[in-house]
């Protein structure tokens, strides 16, 4: 990769100065790294005490009160069909409007770092092979970490359906 | 005194009647009297607000004379002495004066605890008010500075004069006119041109200062008006002016040098006088002829001699009981509305049915809307101000400031809000506790305020406003403001925050400490606040209601508590039972009992299991299975919660009984909207959730499982 910047030279590197970058937040589930754009998340809790619902959808854990309103808290793992595991210290909840003055909370494993990505360090999702559902936006590889590969997700696309 | 009703139910609802009505004259009372303690701090008066005051005092005294609350109405006697003097400038608004009618209006609300019979003693109190009372009233100095109290008029009258009457009076009079009253019964079919005709006629002899219904007269197609007139002329010459009216006619007497002649009979007496100088007849017997002691607008009426335009206010008061009845009946309606829905579906699939299942569809809609038109009626009927607590919040900043030498500016603004009964009710002790929070923590002591270029006075605004479908509240202070590093500290020494926590603390972070549990920056606890079980309370508290509390704070500014809230809430009172460890709340409008669940009077028959209960078949179904909750076999000392819906009963077996609850209902996330069986959830106080089941669901999904099972 350093060869292709190399060799593409000065120009490429004005535009990634002058790009837009958005700001991404990292998480964890399951041992992979997952991003969605921070303007999306409108705040990170402690997981308080879930109320299951009884025959909710299987993603949906439960509700839960943030000062004094109602939250529906759906775990991505099960989301995602990944192996579930318990809520633990590092869990956490990201509250996410999703319009009509409601929010949904998405319980992830733990809350890493913010991440801010300029358009050339996103690759398509159909990089990834084949068709992949609508809820993964794509692939984010910060320059400055090169090893990193975050799984970039479409939060509105993950909750609707 | 006037018979009250027929029946014991009626005079204890009259009495009923008489106490609300009473505390609410008491309330107005202290409203008015605080605003003339904030007039009078900057100097002036409103003789308007004076005349308010008078006028409720006044009205008290008739009310409690008429029900026989005889500390009451010696009480409003003494005090309305003193008021009206108050009000005929014959003695000052002092300091002194106000804080002897303030203590008076905390000794009201005192003695309608008494009336209530929580057996106080308070006749010692009363006493010393009354000497209060007597040292700076002007009585037994007659022919003051005011030319009207040369004339034994009655204060009721002068009570209900508008400004412009009381100046017209005080001119004639002054201008040596005498002043005569007249008594004219009117028919109401023809009032409006009678008393015009009235007018005319007297109009060249004097000056028709007022005229007003006396409540008396016993024809009901007739009202009887009472009309002051200055005139120059005798009262013979008067009389045969008139000559052409149906009226009796008397001067008024002027007040006789000596004290306590009040009493003398005014010439009119046409029949006896009660012996003693009684507080009753205002309160409208009619036999009473003491013509110059009547008032002329008893402004009290007891309800049952209620002349049809005596009717002065459009209000009525209702028990917010009647109201929730009221609500549980549209609850019931609504469950109709949704059978009604299935009877056109099972219609819809019959071709030679068709006509009739529009004409159904057609009724249902309408049966719909208005059934909604309900339900928005009562929840509005339900909606007060706000300004019923703050007056009384108003009254606790007085006396504290007063009681803690702060001199603190009680700022209000939006006290018209309106809010749900239920919440503004609620609403009053966490305010107060935020009020004595910012007059305690907030509020500088004076010397300290100077020193930090304040003014010497401290300010509290109290604002409500609408926003949306929410009423935001604020209190704010401008005192010393919080320091964030300081709570974050506290936080940690009473090991509220780790380390770790405390490490990256936003400020508003930091600031939201005060709302932990155990939680205070005061050493010592004082009176005023400081015990540490405060804000979070506060906090529950509101939650509660469906509500939030943010805190905002300025170091050496000042500090602001927002409360957002819903503006109506939708309550209703559950059953909170137990079920494999989780909690549940089933709508009390569907109960129709609990009883013991007893495994060897069940039975199971073609796939359904029954109960027998007093010889009869109930349905019964375990929710922890219908909800697929992982348990073992439901404990032996169950409970069954026979539930009905329609014609449809089933019982459901739950674990325990945890009780009965009125609770904000809030609906469930747009994500959950396809689950059944529930119609929302509650907040538990403790951040828990527990979820309001659907009684018509359940039951419809019991039978058609055991339909199935069939």
């Amino acid at each position: 990769m350093s060869a292709l910047v190399k060799r593409r030279g000065a120009a490429v590197q004005k535009r990634a100065a002058s790009e837009k970058r958005t700001e991404y937040l990292a998480f964890l589930l399951a041992g992979d790294t997952y991003a969605v754009r921070i303007s999306a998340v409108g705040e990170i809790l402690r997981p308080p005490p879930i109320t299951e619902v009884p025959r909710a959808p299987s993603p949906i854990i439960g509700v839960v009160s943030v000062r004094g309103r109602l939250v529906t808290v759906m775990d991505l793992r099960r989301r995602f069909a990944l192996n579930e595991a318990p809520i633990d210290g590092k869990s956490r909840v990201l509250l996410v409007d999703i319009g009509g003055d409601e929010q949904v909370g998405l319980l992830v494993d733990e809350v890493l770092s913010v991440y801010r990505l300029a358009e050339s360090e996103i690759e398509p999702a159909s990089v990834l092979g084949g068709e992949q559902p609508a809820y993964l936006a794509g692939v984010g590889r910060p320059r400055e970490q090169k090893e990193l590969v975050l799984v970039l997700l479409d939060l509105r696309a993950a909750i609707a359906s | 005194m006037a018979e009250q009703g027929g029946g014991k139910g009626e005079s204890d609802r009259a009495r009923e009647e008489f106490l609300s009505e009473a505390q609410e004259l008491i309330d107005g009372l202290g409203r008015d009297v605080l605003a003339l303690d904030e007039l009078s701090k900057v100097g002036r008066s409103d003789p308007e607000l004076i005349n308010d005051v008078f006028r409720a005092v006044h009205t008290l005294k008739g009310l409690s004379g008429l029900f026989g609350a005889s500390m009451m109405s010696g009480l409003s006697h003494e005090l309305e002495e003193v008021l009206d003097d108050l009000r005929l400038g014959r003695i000052e608004l002092s300091q002194r004066v106000l804080d002897v009618v303030f203590r008076a209006v905390e000794l009201y609300g005192m003695l309608l605890g008494v009336e209530r019979g929580n057996g106080m003693d308070l006749s010692s109190d009363i006493e010393a008010l009354l000497v209060s009372l007597g040292e700076v009233s002007h009585r037994g100095r007659a022919g003051g500075a005011s030319p009207v109290a040369q004339y034994e008029l009655d204060p009721g009258l002068l009570g209900v004069l508008t400004e412009y009457e009381e100046h017209r009076l005080r001119t004639n009079i002054q201008n040596g006119m005498s002043l005569y009253k007249l008594r004219v019964a009117f028919p109401l079919a023809t009032i409006d041109s009678a008393l015009d005709e009235l007018k005319a006629n007297a109009r060249p002899h004097g000056e028709i200062i007022t005229y007003l219904p006396t409540g008396g007269g016993s024809d009901a197609d007739a009202i009887e008006l009472e009309i002051l007139i200055a005139s120059k002329e005798s009262v013979d010459t008067l009389r045969s002016a008139l000559s052409g009216h149906q009226l009796a006619i008397e001067e008024v007497p002027r007040r006789p040098a000596s004290p306590g002649a009040r009493t003398s009979l005014p010439p009119m007496a046409r029949l006896s006088v009660p012996a003693a100088p009684s507080f009753g007849p205002e309160a409208g017997t009619q036999l009473v002829a003491d013509v110059a002691r009547v008032p002329i607008a008893s402004l009290a009426p007891p309800p049952d001699r209620d002349l049809t335009l005596r009717s002065v206010t459009q209000t009525v008061r209702v028990d917010i009981r009647k109201l929730d009845h009221l609500m549980n009946v549209v609850g019931e309606l609504a469950i109709v509305r949704t059978e009604l829905m299935a009877v056109v579906d099972r219609l819809r699939n019959r071709a030679e049915m068709r006509p009739l299942m529009q004409e159904l569809l057609r009724l249902h809609r309408s049966f719909e809307r208005h059934l909604e038109q309900m339900q928005g009626g009562i929840l509005e009927v339900r909606m007060v101000p706000l300004g019923q607590v703050f007056e009384k919040l108003a009254r606790v900043v007085r006396q504290l400031s007063r009681e803690h030498d702060k001199q603190v500016n009680l700022v209000i603004t939006g006290a018209e809000t309106e809010l749900d009964k239920l919440i503004v009710e609620e609403l009053s002790d966490p305010l107060m506790h935020m009020i004595r929070n910012a007059l305690d923590h907030g509020i500088e002591s004076r010397d300290e305020r100077l020193r930090a270029g304040k003014p010497p006075v401290g300010t509290i605004a109290l604002n409500a406003f609408q926003k949306g479908n929410q009423v935001l509240l604020e209190v704010e202070d401008d005192g010393r403001g919080m320091d964030p590093k300081q709570i974050a500290d506290v936080a940690l020494r009473r090991g509220i925050l780790t380390p770790d926590e405390a490490r990256d603390l936003s400020v508003r972070d930091a600031l939201s400490l005060i709302f932990r549990p155990g939680f205070t920056t005061r050493e010592e606890a004082t009176d005023l606040s400081g015990r540490g079980v405060g804000m979070d309370v506060v906090k529950t508290n509101i939650g509660k209601l469906g509500g939030v509390v943010e805190v905002s704070s300025d170091l050496g500014i000042g500090t602001k508590v927002t409360i957002t809230l819903p503006i109506t809430l939708a309550i209703i009172s559950v059953l909170f039972v137990e079920v494999a460890g989780r909690t549940y709340a089933m709508p009390l409008t569907s109960v129709e009992e609990a009883i013991v669940y007893d495994q060897t009077a069940t039975r199971t028959f073609e796939g359904r299991e029954v109960m027998t209960v007093r010889g009869a078949t109930l349905p019964i179904c375990s929710l922890s299975r219908l909800f697929g909750h992982t348990t073992s076999s439901p404990p032996p000392h169950g409970f069954v919660v026979v539930t009905s819906v329609g014609n449809r009963r089933v019982g459901f077996i739950v674990d325990s009984l945890i009780g009965q609850q009125d609770i904000v209902i809030k609906a469930l996330g747009r994500t959950l909207r396809g689950t059944r069986g529930f119609a929302g959830a509650t907040e538990l106080g403790d951040q828990r959730v527990a979820l309001v089941l659907d009684a018509s669901a359940l039951v419809e999904e019991a039978f058609a499982e055991k339909e199935r099972a069939a």
